[in-house]
């Protein structure tokens, strides 16, 4: 028994060796058979990729996020639309009046919440950051 | 000017470098990227009329650190040489370039005396490969430069050469 659990550690250890050299074995080999330099002509090896121009400013700026607020109401009504395929389905197999009353009333409750956004200004654009790091 | 003499690699084998030669030659990832007319003729070799997926070379690549193969195709203008140099620099060995037209060759018809704007050929620049003569050369010649690529970089010459008659 003691020589069964320590096989099968060992079977453990033999598959976690295998995956870190499966793993960071291509690094390895990519650094030894890689030049360890490359030619350029004019010492810019290594400037951040900016198709050839010189980088303009910080890439760690902060963005606006105006847009987010607007995308995330049209993600709750891309939902709500998804829910009103099955009642579309079932819609006057029994008494349509009653359906269409339901629906509104679930549209309706869902409506709110565009008013809530009008209310709260999502739909005036405008920046709400305030500085640049 | 830069740097021009290489460091090899801490490992070599004559055989293994063959093997990653053939595998380089016939896998080249040329970099998108056109200057002027010629890149035309370049799209349209990519396309898929003349289809340069046979020769694996239809790879292209918009990051420069991925490519292999850097198609100067067009004029070079003073003004854009600052960015094609920059461009050749930020390519990993092993790297090639392919001049592809006269203006890439040797400034073609812009050159006269007195002209300030063009750089007369991107040798000027930077060490190229292969020379694609034409104005522009028709995609067929693009896709014979690649094979002359493919040639120099195994030794050997995978497709048959088309007789001129």
């Amino acid at each position: 028994m003691e020589q069964q659990s320590l096989l099968d550690l060992l079977y453990v250890a033999a598959f976690f060796l295998g995956g870190l050299v499966f793993a960071v074995g291509p690094f390895i080999i990519a650094l030894l058979l890689a030049s360890r330099s490359t030619r350029n002509t004019r010492q810019k090896t290594t400037q951040l990729i900016e198709c050839g121009m010189e980088p303009i400013g910080d890439a760690w700026i902060r963005f606006g996020a105006v847009y987010y607020l607007y995308a995330l109401m049209f993600l709750a009504f891309a939902v709500d639309i998804l829910y009103l395929f099955p009642v579309a389905l079932v819609y006057n197999r029994v008494f349509a009046i009653r359906d269409f009353i339901e629906i509104v009333i679930f549209v309706g409750i869902l409506a709110l919440a565009v008013v809530y956004a009008w209310n709260k200004g999502v739909f005036t654009w405008e920046r709400k950051t305030y500085s640049h790091r | 000017m830069g740097t021009q003499n290489l460091q090899p690699p801490v490992v070599q084998f004559a055989q293994l470098d063959k093997l990653l030669a053939i595998g380089r030659a016939n896998s080249l990832w040329p970099m998108t990227f056109g200057l002027a007319c010629c890149a035309i003729e370049m799209m349209a070799t990519g396309a898929s009329r003349f289809d340069l997926a046979r020769f694996g070379a239809e790879v292209f690549r918009p990051s420069p650190r991925q490519c292999d193969v850097m198609i100067v195709a067009g004029t070079i203008s003073k003004k854009m040489a600052p960015a094609v140099e920059t461009l050749y620099d930020q390519m990993p060995e092993p790297k090639w370039v392919i001049a592809m037209g006269n203006c890439a060759i040797s400034g073609g018809p812009f050159v006269f005396d007195g002209q300030y704007g063009i750089v007369e050929g991107a040798e000027k620049l930077f060490p190229v490969d292969v020379f694609i003569p034409g104005c522009p050369p028709r995609p067929e010649a693009l896709i014979e430069g690649i094979l002359e690529l493919e040639e120099k970089v195994t030794g050997s010459r995978r497709f048959p050469r088309v007789e001129v008659a």
